[in-house]
Order: C-alpha cells, then structure tokens, then sequence
C-alpha cells in the first residue's frame, strides 16, 4: 500500500509538472484555450497572463509536492487542482466539444472530450489515492535527496518545455495579428 | 515494511521514466512525415522581407504590391508534380495574384522548364539555403501566400492541385482566430465536401 501511495503521488506531481512545463513552451495557445472559459471580454495580456499563471502555479504544485513529500497539505492542494481538472474537462466537454484543450501545450493534440474527461476523473483518483498513509520514514529526506529531487523535477520540466516547443509549430502568429 | 526514504527512489525512477517518454516523443515528432508537416509558417506570421531580381531583370519584393503573393519554394523538379503544374495554371491568371518561385540555388532549367510548362508568367527568383531556413521550408514543393502587408495567410507542402486551390483560398480568409486553426494544414476534402 505505501509504494502506490508514493507512486501516486509521484505520479500526480510528475503530471503537474510535465502539463506545467509544456504549457510554458506556448503560452499564447493556452491563452486562448483559457479564452472561451473566461464570461467577460479581456485584454489578451491579461489572458496571456492567466496562461502563464496556470502554467506556473501548476508547475510549482508539482514541484512542492514532488521536493515536500511529508507535507501533507500539499496532498490536498494536488487534490483540488486535479478536481479542478475534471470540473474543466467537463466544462470544456459541456460547451466546447471538440476544442484542444491544450492540458499539456503541444506535446499531445488532446480535445475536449469525454475520454477527457474521464482521464481527470482518473488523475483525480490517483491524486485522492495520494492521500492515503505513507510511512513517515519513507518520506524522510535529507538535504541531498531534495537538492536530487528538485534537480530531477527541474529536469523534467526542461524536458517537457523543449519536447512541447519542438513539438509545437513554433512559429505561433503574434497576437496582434490574430486580432487584424 | 518500507525502506527509509524510498519515496527518493520512486519519485526519480518515476522522473527518469517520464524524462526518457518525452525524449521518445519528442524524437518522433522531429523526424519523418510528422515533422515535414510542421513545416512553414504559421499563418498571422510575419513573413520574410526580400528583393531580388529575376531572370529578366525586374526586382520583386516580398511584402508584394499585389495584395496576394504566392511563393512557391521549388525547382526544375516541379515538372515531378504534374498537378501541382495543374493548379499553378488554374490560379496564375488571377490579377490579384502574384506567382514567383523561389528556388533554393540557381537552377539554369528552371525558367525554360516553367515556359515549357505553359507557366511563363511566373518570375523564377535564386534565393538560398538561409532563406529556406527563415521560411521553415525543408521539402519542395512548398507553397507559401503572404499578403500585401507581409503577413503569411496559408503555408503547406503541395503535391496536387487541390491542394493549390484551397490554399488559396484558405489565403482569402481573414486572419482571425477561428480561422487560424483551419489554415496552413488541410486535409483532402471528402466527396461531396465544400472547403
């Protein structure tokens, strides 16, 4: 039982990450992901904005919960992001069907779908399963396994910004063009 | 029983395993036909500025005068694409539209090859290697239309006429973002189908 709680919380933060990281890669596409959920008209800097506060808060969730494992409140913290998750692919199915959803930048063409959705409803599992009890030796860290941990995490979130950029097209048109 | 600080463990085997996934993703995209497809610009792009002279000695620009300009990044060895010659022929009479080809070095049979094509209207311009690099263009045929204000409107490899056509008119559609993710990559139309 202690190994799949670590694996899934792992698991979860490694995911926050990598979505994290490769949403960062192309902030303008996930503005404009973020665009139809937002009631009110905008600024694009401010959807730009939200973008790359997404981004950022999703990667350093994962990072935390990645480097603080005896931390449990950041379990929890994982929690409601991934439930945020599922009320977003629902939402996204809901009104946006058929849209990309742009979860992980462009290292997969995922949509708005009802596959979509049950593969939150199935992070979210994994992160509720995160919760469970984990030996506290387990998740004893010294100075080096941290500074190994964050390096790995930092990794990670290199690797996946630079897969999504290659990934990617790239050259996106710059806003002001899109607006003409 | 779980060994003292086993969750370092996991959590870099876990890191390495998805660090070594996005490397095999990423290998993926970045070679074969995945990749040929990204070639281009995004339309909305600011396209390239360039002068050069063509054989005849007239200077053509890019942003062109002509609200529409069509670019096609290729050689003698468009006479390969029997129907891509097709869908030139079909849209070169349009006013609005300037047709140059852009080849990659100089290439002496270019020019008798396109009027012996029935394609002698169009300016065949030497450009290099560096300017293939700013337009992301790696495979010929390669077509790209840039608009009067030097914006980028359509962007795909063509090897058919159809494909001809419906960048074209793909390049008429205006830059906005519901049209943006329809353009630059196309799919065959299905019978009975409207672009």
């Amino acid at each position: 039982m202690d190994v799949l709680v670590l694996c899934a919380k792992t698991a979860v933060a490694c995911l926050l990450i990598v979505a994290g990281g490769a949403k960062l890669s192309d902030p303008a596409s996930f503005a404009s992901t973020v665009r139809p959920f937002i009631p009110l008209r905008v600024a694009w800097r401010l959807l730009w904005a939200i973008a790359v506060g997404v981004s950022l808060a999703e990667l350093a969730v994962g990072l935390a919960s990645l480097t603080l494992p005896a931390v449990t409140a950041l379990n929890i913290v994982v929690l409601a992001v991934a439930c945020a998750f599922v009320a977003v692919s629902a939402l996204g199915y809901a009104f946006h069907r058929g849209r990309s959803c742009r979860c992980f930048g462009a290292l997969f063409q995922r949509k708005f779908t009802a596959a979509g959705v049950l593969r939150s409803a199935f992070i979210a599992t994994i992160a509720a399963l995160a919760l469970g009890h984990a030996g506290a030796a387990a998740l004893r860290l010294d100075v080096t396994a941290r500074v190994l941990l964050f390096a790995a995490a930092g990794l990670l979130a290199l690797v996946a910004f630079t897969a999504a950029r290659a990934r990617g097209p790239g050259r996106e048109p710059e806003p002001e063009a899109v607006a003409q | 029983m779980i060994l003292v600080g086993s969750f370092v463990v996991v959590a870099l085997v876990l890191c390495m395993a998805a660090v070594l996934a996005l490397f095999g993703v990423t290998h993926v995209s970045m070679s074969g036909a995945e990749a040929i497809e990204r070639d281009g610009l995004a339309p909305g792009m600011r396209a390239p500025v360039w002068s050069l002279v063509d054989a005849a000695g007239q200077v053509v620009r890019s942003p062109p005068r002509a609200p529409l300009q069509l670019i096609m990044f290729t050689d003698h060895s468009l006479n390969a694409f029997p129907s891509v010659v097709d869908g030139l022929r079909e849209i070169m009479a349009q006013e609005r539209l300037e047709i140059v080809m852009l080849t990659r070095r100089r290439s002496e049979l270019a020019e008798p090859m396109l009027r012996f094509m029935g394609l002698d209207g169009i300016s065949v311009l030497t450009g290099s290697p560096s300017l293939y690099a700013a337009y992301n263009v790696r495979v010929m045929p390669f077509a790209i239309f840039v608009d009067s204000a030097g914006r980028v409107r359509a962007s795909s490899l063509v090897n058919e006429a159809w494909q001809v056509t419906k960048l074209l008119q793909l390049a008429d559609l205006p830059l906005e973002p519901d049209n943006l993710a329809r353009r630059g990559r196309f799919r065959r139309p299905t019978a009975g189908a409207g672009v």
